[in-house]
């Protein structure tokens, strides 16, 4: 609870010229586990702010001290004051881990919450921007999953904060639901509201952060705009080949010899990767499958997602070559190249058919 | 929203939150009830005269106010804290103006409400089922003001065992170690001459020694009460400052 009868920060907004939040060192252990490892980030007003990482990298602890729940050490500045020092009326928090009080409808958590700030959005009104307007005098414990979350995050928002922390906000939520939530982050950050997410979700960061950090072991390994992360650290467009039938030792080098762009093909779980393969030269990698005589179902072609840059920068990325199948990359190719399922900019190109 | 705003809206939503689990209401009420009607109705005295329940009944009602008094605080503010730190909750008020003062301020008025409602039953129930004769006079009148005093001097204990114990089952046992000695050793159920005589002085550490002369002095033997009721004020405020620095704040 708010120990700081905090007068308004407003005054000290420009301390740190214009962002909202800002951490210089931040660390924090809890006995020999180190939660946070020196972690540097500057968040600016009005920006959405996404955080990503594996379980157990840090991002709950670094929320934490950015609100000031846990000690830190380091500098952390919120509206260039101290987390505890800053106005409450500035600040909206969901916890990843949150409970409710118990016995109360969706309607009455939301009015709780609200009645404990000077200024309150009306309820309805918050209700309504969640989607639980229908469902509002349900009590929490009865209300769906999702129902529960978007309850949760109407008592994040109900007093109208300047910077708003979610902590994996979409948790559970179904996906009509969570465009619900998508759509209202959307509108908060259009509001100038800043909005710091952090999520599991990549295609919920990329759609919606303007920057995304990657936490990793308690350190900040990347920092930036999604496009450029991807451009820098997801790889290269991949063209995925579902065959039909097993593949046998040598397709993969059959493949790569008919290719004449020379990009990198390898086993997958489920046929072929052809890395580096832009959209204009799918005609040309269907041909040198037909050139190998290699049939299969269908092609599905797709571009680097945030995904690919998690999975490369975390070490998580799946590699086809543990699945002991021999390819041609295998001998020369990527060893660090990543494989993942492809996010929402996969294309299906074509079923192939059977040639 | 002023801070009697803040404590008026936390009260509401926990005294919501409590009314509608309907077997914690029940078994809130039901449990000094069914002591009244063993130790008020259906034990007897020993054909010695002495022993234990030997005195005369009116003697035990402060005992039997006791119970609701020193449990009921101790357990439910400790549970509260353990469901708010396993909940999150005090994660998320610590981004709201609401302080830990405030919050136990609020929790605190609501067990001095429900307290105030099973006392106000098991006082009735005292009178209807055994041969109580309580003292009517003015003084009579300080008797919720004790009650009040003792309930927010249990809440403020209660708050500390919550903060020290890591769960829900940690805060029954710790609560139940503490409340069982205070309870028969605070000049409640058994009265100092049938305790040791070396143990005697130990008595005046219970808080709710206070509390038990001091209703007794109100409802049964008519004496000074004033300084028990100073006593177990300025206890009250000390626990409810400890409890309130006890709350959890960060994890």
């Amino acid at each position: 609870m708010n120990e700081t009868a905090a007068a308004s920060t407003s005054a000290v907004d420009d301390a740190d010229g214009g962002a909202a939040l800002v951490g210089e060192g931040v660390r924090r252990s809890y006995g020999d586990v180190v939660a946070l490892d020196g972690v540097d980030l500057r968040v600016e007003a009005g920006e959405v702010f996404g955080l990503i990482g594996p379980n157990g990298a840090g991002k709950t602890t670094l929320v934490r001290a950015l609100t000031g729940t846990t000690d830190a050490e380091g500098d952390l500045r919120v509206f260039g004051a101290p987390p505890r020092a800053v106005d409450p009326q500035r600040v909206g928090l969901l916890p990843q881990s949150f409970d409710p009080p118990e016995r109360l409808t969706a309607r009455e958590l939301v009015d709780y919450y609200g009645g404990l700030y000077d200024e309150a959005r009306d309820t309805e009104s918050v209700l309504r921007d969640v989607g639980m307007a229908g469902d509002a005098d349900a009590w929490y414990e009865t209300l769906s999953g999702g129902q529960q979350r978007r309850t949760c995050v109407a008592t994040a928002i109900v007093n109208d904060p300047d910077l708003l922390f979610l902590d994996e906000p979409t948790t559970g939520i179904d996906p009509a639901g969570r465009r619900s939530i998508h759509r209202l982050i959307e509108r908060l950050a259009d509001g100038g509201t800043t909005v710091f997410l952090t999520s599991h979700a990549m295609d919920e960061v990329e759609r919606l952060a303007d920057r995304v950090a990657l936490l990793r072991d308690g350190a900040v390994v990347a920092v930036g705009p999604p496009e450029e992360l991807i451009a820098e650290h997801g790889g290269a467009p991949r063209l995925d080949v579902t065959l039909d039938g097993p593949a046998s030792g040598d397709t993969a080098a059959r493949v790569g010899d008919r290719l004449a762009s020379g990009d990198a093909v390898e086993s997958s779980r489920d046929g072929l990767r052809i890395r580096g393969v832009r959209p204009e030269a799918i005609g040309d990698a269907v041909d040198a499958l037909d050139a190998a005589g290699v049939a299969f179902e269908s092609l599905a072609w797709s571009e680097p997602s945030l995904e690919d840059v998690y999975l490369r920068l975390t070490g998580e990325e799946y590699s086809p070559r543990e699945d002991a199948i021999p390819t041609a990359a295998a001998e020369g190719g990527d060893r660090d190249a990543a494989v993942s399922d492809g996010g929402d900019r996969d294309a299906a190109v074509s079923d192939g058919g059977d040639r | 929203m002023t801070r009697v705003g803040r404590i008026r809206t936390e009260a509401t939503a926990a005294a919501r939150s409590f009314l509608r689990r309907r077997t914690a209401v029940f078994f809130t009420f039901f449990f000094p009830v069914i002591l009244v009607v063993i130790f008020g109705a259906l034990v007897r005295t020993q054909p010695t005269g002495g022993g234990l329940f030997a005195e005369p009944a009116g003697y035990y009602i402060p005992g039997y106010l006791a119970v609701v008094v020193l449990f009921t605080p101790l357990s439910r503010v400790g549970s509260e804290i353990a469901r708010h730190r396993d909940g999150g909750r005090f994660e998320k008020l610590a981004t709201t103006p609401l302080s830990r003062v405030e919050w136990l301020l609020a929790h605190t008025l609501v067990n001095v409400a429900i307290i105030g409602a099973a006392s106000l039953l098991i006082f009735a129930l005292v009178l209807a089922v055994t041969d109580a004769e309580p003292v009517v006079s003015p003084a009579l009148a300080v008797l919720p003001v004790f009650v009040a005093v003792g309930v927010a001097l249990f809440c403020g204990l209660g708050a500390v065992l919550g903060a020290l114990t890591d769960s829900q089952d940690g805060v029954i046992a710790a609560s139940n170690t503490v409340a069982l000695p205070l309870l028969f050793l605070s000049e409640t159920f058994v009265s100092p001459d049938l305790l040791p005589a070396w143990f005697r002085p130990a008595v005046a550490a219970s808080p709710l020694t206070y509390f038990a002369r001091g209703t007794r002095a109100v409802v049964y033997e008519p004496g000074p009460w004033v300084g028990d009721l100073a006593v177990l004020s300025v206890l009250a405020v000390a626990f409810l400052a400890l409890g309130a620095y006890a709350v959890p704040r960060t994890d």
